[in-house]
């Protein structure tokens, strides 16, 4: 009897054991940490801040964090990604703008069972020497400009814009990796047609940055081609080239201008033919695709075969009506036009 | 023998005058400029672009020049630059452009004196005070903007004042008119007026100044309200030309003010230094930015540039105020 009575007793504990446990990892929220490089001085933010929140109503169990710096350095990154780690969240998404000072970290994480996603930036080392995140989510940058370059070309052929004779890439930030294979990119769809490629520190001053291309296009008669890498230098380099009367606007002569990003000064610069083509490496995506996968790997052991690209996408003529309507539902008409710069 | 006499008086004199390096720095520069690139670089189009955005730099400088006189230093004047100019485009829409020049100004005058305030009644060292200072108003910058700068309305373009802040006069840019009327005030301020003795009086020995009933807080309050207010009006010629900006408006341009002033002969210690040789010190960078970037050079070398050039204009200013020039003439 006193056997039976232990027994009923048991099962009851396990019963109710179970039925405790079950009801908390029902009810459990898991904790994504979303630790960026684009602070709120960058618009961009305003893509993976609204997905995020679009994320969390869909998994309503989910909950997001965004954490970020304006002032950007690689240690100030990983001081945040250090301070994450501690926390024990449920998974990490993370631009891996340094392997190397990132490699350590995210191993950590990864060992104490965290698992990271890669977004915006790769680790680019070989598949078997870079971190062992799931999976990366992201644009290329290497193809954002070959891509711009080769659609740049078709344009050429249609007879709608002038050969390239020379093309300068304009770049802020010296040291931003993802800046240079952009250019590299360009350089290579260009160089098929024997167009003279130069990569020109500008810096991000905007004065600054406009008497450094002065004097480029100055001592460089034969460049037809600017490709600005970020979409809000590029009223500053039409409004050089036009300022010296090089023609930059979008037509059969003069200087062509290529910039980057689905932000509305690109889109406007497109639309008001200023700027042949921009594009998207689809920013609201890297925002919410991370936080999906960590949500996947969670509850249904899900892990990608393979990256995940969510761009480039060129913005031209035929479709910059539709990107700027889906634009000014993310941030809104008034934000819209005041980020319009080209007024 | 007379030629040798005359001409080692002229140094003696040229070589007080605090600005005497930066001349010499200019004249060697335009020297070698014309023999390595004389038809790149004596063209219409590049010395109104050199001279345009020297003018820019130069009144930041002046403002730099102004500080340092009074043995301090402002780091935060690329921040106030940047606020300031910000603000001239986020006011325009509620106060008009009159209203919203004068309220930027304001603006960067209030940063001025907050930081003055906190340097001369803390007690605290000013490379700390305008260190905090800028990244505070550089962080105001970012939350005010959101990370994206507004558009400037194309009727506030065609306003009249600021055609007449950015617009040009007989094809000469308006910044370069105003960086002369800045100049020429600001020289017969601190040469003609008796603010100009005191501020050379506090920084050449605060303690003679304060025996001699100098009120030196007020001085040095005034350099730094008077500098912000420099920075600012920068600030806003630029915009005013070109209101197409980012939030990186204005980033390091600190250094470039600070290096101007030292270059044009701005003695750190206090006391010694000159507006025109500030604004020679802000032709000088920007002309060897220009032409190196305009001789094929990585335009990234411009900030080893900047630091190797700064290093050797200190030698060279105390060479010079050791009595260097008459060795040029002597040999001795």
């Amino acid at each position: 009897m006193k056997v039976l009575r232990a027994a009923l007793i048991g099962a009851a504990a396990a019963v109710i054991a179970f039925a405790v446990t079950t009801a908390y990892a029902q009810d459990k929220k898991y904790r994504f940490v979303m630790v960026s490089h684009i602070g709120s001085n960058d618009a961009n933010m305003g893509w993976l801040t609204e997905s995020l929140k679009t994320f969390e109503e869909k998994y309503p169990d989910v909950k997001t964090e965004y954490i970020s710096t304006n002032n950007y350095s690689v240690q100030e990154h990983v001081r945040l990604l250090e301070q994450a780690i501690s926390t024990k969240p449920d998974g990490i998404a993370v631009p891996i703008v340094d392997s190397d000072a990132f490699e350590g970290p995210l191993r950590k994480a990864i060992d104490m069972g965290i698992p990271v996603v890669a977004f915006n930036i790769p680790d680019s080392r070989p598949e078997g020497e870079r971190i062992p995140y799931l999976t990366y989510v992201g644009g290329d940058e290497y193809l954002t400009g070959k891509r711009l370059g080769e659609y740049a070309l078709q344009q050429v052929e249609a007879g709608a814009i002038p050969k390239p004779t020379g093309v300068v890439c304009a770049v802020h930030d010296a040291a931003h990796q993802g800046l240079k294979k952009r250019c590299a990119g360009m350089k290579d769809a260009m160089e098929k047609t024997g167009a003279k490629f130069e990569e020109l520190f500008i810096g991000a001053e905007p004065a600054q940055a406009r008497t450094a291309l002065q004097s480029f296009l100055s001592a460089n008669k034969d460049t037809n081609y600017i490709f600005s890498v970020a979409g809000w230098s590029s009223p500053w380099v039409w409004g050089v080239a036009n300022d010296m009367g090089l023609k930059p606007d979008v037509d059969k002569e003069g200087v062509t201008v290529l910039t980057v990003d689905e932000a509305p000064v690109s889109i406007e610069g497109v639309r008001a033919g200023h700027v042949l083509a921009s594009n998207s490496q689809g920013f609201w995506l890297q925002g919410y695709a991370p936080m999906e996968w960590l949500y996947w790997y969670h509850t249904l052991g899900y892990r990608p075969n393979s990256d995940i690209l969510t761009g480039p996408i060129i913005i031209n003529k035929d479709n910059a009506d539709k990107w700027a309507a889906l634009v000014r539902g993310v941030f809104g008409d008034k934000a819209y036009d005041e980020q319009n710069t080209w007024k | 023998m007379l030629r040798s006499l005359a001409l080692s008086n002229v140094f003696r004199l040229l070589e007080k005058a605090p600005s005497f390096g930066a001349v010499i720095g200019v004249t060697v520069m335009l020297i070698a400029f014309t023999l390595v690139d004389f038809s790149g670089w004596w063209t219409k189009q590049t010395i109104s672009n050199v001279v345009h955005f020297t003018s820019l730099l130069a009144i930041l400088a002046m403002g730099q020049a102004l500080v340092i006189l009074s043995k301090e230093i402002d780091l935060s004047v690329g921040a106030v630059y940047g606020l300031t100019g910000i603000s001239f485009i986020y006011l325009q829409p509620i106060l008009g452009v009159p209203g919203s020049v004068i309220g930027s100004l304001a603006i960067a005058m209030l940063c001025g004196w907050v930081q003055g305030f906190a340097v001369v009644k803390g007690k605290l060292p000013s490379m700390i005070v305008t260190l905090g200072g800028l990244f505070a108003f550089r962080g105001i910058i970012y939350v005010l903007t959101g990370g994206s700068v507004h558009s400037f309305p194309v009727e506030a373009q065609n306003h009249w004042l600021t055609q007449l802040l950015g617009g040009e006069f007989m094809g000469i840019k308006g910044a370069i008119i105003w960086m002369l009327l800045v100049l020429l005030i600001l020289s017969a301020l601190l040469w003609t007026t008796r603010f100009g003795n005191r501020l050379l009086a506090t920084g050449g020995n605060a303690d003679s100044a304060l025996s001699r009933g100098i009120r030196t807080d007020r001085v040095k309050i005034a350099a730094f309200i008077l500098c912000a207010c420099l920075a600012g009006f920068s600030g806003i010629l630029t915009l005013a030309d070109e209101p197409q900006t980012h939030v990186t408006i204005g980033e390091l341009l600190e250094l470039d003010a600070i290096a101007a002033a030292v270059i044009g002969g701005c003695l750190l210690t206090g006391g010694r230094g000159s507006l025109v040789g500030a604004v020679l010190g802000a032709l000088i960078l920007v002309s060897f930015r220009y032409e190196l970037i305009a001789l094929g050079a990585p335009s990234s070398w411009y900030i080893s540039f900047v630091g190797a050039l700064l290093i050797a204009s200190v030698i060279f200013n105390q060479w010079l105020a050791r009595g260097g020039g008459l060795w040029l003439i002597q040999g001795k």
